[in-house]
């Protein structure tokens, strides 16, 4: 394997009871590219997404991330928010943001450093708790103009529009600060406009601030617009991997996903 | 006037129903020794006094007021905009005057004289007990419970567990259990309030790591348990706490420092100001850790367990820092009711205490620190009088009754508490938009 690879999932089977939600799945990611994972509803996307962030354990296989920082992480076994401190964040596919927070609070708690135990901290406020409540929020307030959203700062979230909220939440997975960052079908309920500035954001937080992006999407358009490479998921395997022209051409895409749900998909 | 239309009919049949049911609650008790419908019977047909005017039967004086209620729900509803406008200007001032800084400096200063200028103006000494017993010590227990369901989510049905191991620590270091004090070493009562508050702090600890997994009901059921263990045990272990009976007399509190010495007598006034001192304190510590990111990441655990999980915070550490964070005050109110009343016995931590607590968060307002003191002051107060001196009639057997009451009317019409926080009032309006409003989610931070 190259040494650029950031997550490789090898040979990943997933099982409830007798529900096999992915089987035999292998993935690799290069660091900084943008790579989408396609497939009919069902298909074990987001299962794949769980088991790399540590929300599932699969029975069979290994998952690896190569942080540029620390040594690999091997995934499977260790708690979410462990492989969230170690690099990997996420988005959800239905939004979940801290609802009765303002803006700029939802985007400070991901920012904050959430290791030690900071009772002491919070009731001596020496120094460093006063450079760390600093520091966040300059990461922040950075992260908000960063997605355009700093007008916004002091609404509370569950104000904001669809759109909104789907661009607070990439913030708030941002200012954790990770390497690579997994967007649960950003573009859901968004309307077209709004999933053109997304597609936009999504190029930016590659190309502006290094994060590689991996993302589920049942908008072809957008998919096609922003991967690189694409791997298509269909009854919890893997069933072709490439570039969107590969997988454009691919007989076994089309007849599984493309082919079946036309309308759907570009609805 | 449409007071015969089809809604307003369903509204006098609701109030005619109320009205009922109120007659029937405050109606005379039936009891031992007496016909079984005597309390139903006498509920409707005793003879009371109808406005001063003339006797009649119970009955109907309350249908009366049944069919006064309802003309005025009616003309609420039908006037309730302008109403609404009217009142609204009214209502913010509070707020407007709160929102500047010198004013809620002003507001907290008029509070701390008049808290400590309260025993010069209290004369009973036995309202001064009260107040450090049945208020005091009370304000402390909700303060810590709040911690743990107002700020952190998580639904603790055992605090009192947190209570008695603070106060039967004190009996144990003092050397007032049947069983001799560590180290065959009694130590001043003093020394117990760090003991105390430790003690209940890692037990807060060591229940919380194996139980903070679970989730909702399951926390719930899980604290119940614990609470109802530590019940039995300090109750049955005759031979270590002294089962039934409890302890001998705890010695009061008293300081030797230097040329100072200071015992803490026989008067409840010493106790108020130490009680007082210390509710300053957790006020002030746990206001401080509300705004800090420990109070943050409590709070996106409540509202997203799975969200705070994918940006780094570790829920059972921070669950387990609420239960601990949470016992310290439990844990100092044991100690303080141990050098206050002496002697110790079960029947102090039995399992209504903890329901008492979360009646009091409750109703003050989960999550609101200044709401639950406030709450505490209140409903303990009214309880206090109302076990003391029983007025209009008031049966001690009938609390439980206008508190069920009390709780149902709070959470229809305000579910946030009496002094709500921001946060959970807002948490709560979301809710009911995105769900028509299942409370018990709200409550137990479970996810929808």
């Amino acid at each position: 394997m190259s040494e650029d690879l950031l997550i490789d999932v090898q040979q990943v089977t997933l099982r409830f009871g007798g529900v096999v939600s992915l089987r035999d799945v292998s993935l690799a990611m290069r660091r900084g590219e943008i790579l989408a994972v396609i497939g009919p509803n069902g298909a074990g996307k987001t299962s794949l997404f769980n088991s790399i962030t540590g929300v599932y354990q699969p029975q069979e296989g290994s998952i690896t991330f190569a942080s540029s920082k620390a040594p690999p992480l091997s995934v499977i076994g260790k708690k979410t928010h462990r492989i969230a401190q170690a690099g990997v964040s996420r988005t959800f596919q239905a939004s979940r943001l801290f609802s009765a927070l303002t803006v700029f609070e939802n985007v400070k708690i991901g920012a904050e450093d959430h290791r030690g135990i900071g009772v002491a901290g919070a009731l001596v406020k020496g120094p460093r708790t006063r450079r760390g409540e600093h520091t966040s929020d300059k990461v922040a307030a950075s992260m908000l103009r960063f997605v355009g959203l700093f007008d916004e700062s002091n609404t509370v979230a569950s104000q904001l529009s669809y759109g909104a909220r789907r661009r607070l939440e990439i913030a708030r997975a941002l200012a954790t600060d990770p390497e690579v960052i997994l967007l649960d079908e950003p573009a859901a309920g968004t309307n077209p406009s709004e999933k053109l500035e997304l597609t936009t954001l999504i190029r930016r937080v590659r190309d502006e601030r290094d994060v590689s992006v991996l993302l589920i999407e049942h908008d072809m358009k957008l998919v096609m617009a922003l991967a690189e490479r694409i791997y298509v998921l269909n009854f919890g395997s893997m069933i072709a991997e490439g570039t969107p022209e590969e997988i454009r051409a691919n007989p076994a895409v089309i007849d599984a996903y493309l082919g079946s749900s036309t309308e759907e998909t570009s609805a | 006037m449409n007071l015969l239309s089809r809604s307003s009919l369903k509204r006098l049949l609701a109030a005619l129903l109320l009205a009922g049911v109120v007659t029937l609650m405050t109606g005379a008790p039936g009891g031992y020794g007496v016909p079984a419908y005597t309390g139903l019977h006498g509920s409707f047909l005793e003879r009371v006094s109808y406005f001063g005017l003339f006797r009649t039967q119970r009955w109907f004086l309350f249908l009366t007021l049944g069919i006064i209620a309802w003309l005025v729900s009616t003309y609420y509803q039908r006037h309730s905009l302008t109403i609404r406008r009217r009142l609204e200007p009214v209502m913010a001032i509070p707020t407007q005057v709160m929102q500047r800084r010198t004013n809620r400096w002003l507001l907290i200063g008029l509070v701390v004289i008049v808290t400590i200028f309260i025993p010069k103006l209290v004369h009973q000494q036995f309202w001064m007990y009260l107040i450090v017993e049945q208020i005091g010590v009370w304000i402390l227990l909700a303060l810590g419970l709040n911690v743990v369901v107002g700020f952190a989510g998580l639904l603790d049905l055992g605090f009192a567990a947190f209570y008695a191991i603070g106060a039967y620590a004190t009996a144990w270091f003092t050397g007032v259990l049947p069983t001799p004090a560590p180290f065959n070493h009694p130590i001043p009562t003093l020394w117990c309030i760090p003991i105390g508050v430790g003690l209940a702090m890692v037990f807060g600890i060591i229940l919380g790591i194996p139980t903070l997994r679970l989730r909702g009901d399951y926390l719930a059921i899980v604290t119940l348990g614990f609470a109802l263990i530590i019940d039995d045990f300090v109750g049955t272990q005759s031979g270590l706490t002294g089962g039934g009976e409890g302890s001998l007399t705890v010695p009061k509190f008293a300081v030797h420092v230097g040329p100072v010495h200071y015992t803490w007598g026989i008067s409840p006034t010493p106790y108020y100001y130490l009680c007082f001192l210390f509710v300053v304190i957790f006020l002030i510590a746990f206001t401080a850790l509300e705004y800090s990111r420990v109070g943050r990441a409590w709070v996106a655990i409540r509202e997203d367990e799975v969200a705070a999980e994918s940006i780094g915070i570790n829920p059972l550490k921070y669950k387990v820092m609420a239960f601990a964070v949470g016992a310290a005050s439990g844990g100092f109110g044991g100690v303080l009711t141990a050098g206050l009343i002496g002697n110790i016995n079960p029947t102090l931590f039995q399992y209504q205490v903890s329901v008492n607590v979360l009646i009091l968060v409750i109703f003050g307002g989960m999550g609101s620190i200044w709401g639950v003191a406030i709450g505490a002051i209140i409903v303990q107060f009214v309880t206090s009088y109302l076990d003391n001196y029983q007025p209009w009639g008031y049966q001690l057997n009938d609390l439980y009754m206008y508190i069920g009451a009390l709780l149902i009317i709070m959470m229809i019409f305000r579910p946030a508490g009496i002094l709500p926080s921001r946060r959970r009032q807002r948490e709560i309006q979301s809710f009911e938009v995105d769900h028509e409003g299942h409370l018990d989610e709200v409550l137990t931070g479970d996810e929808p």
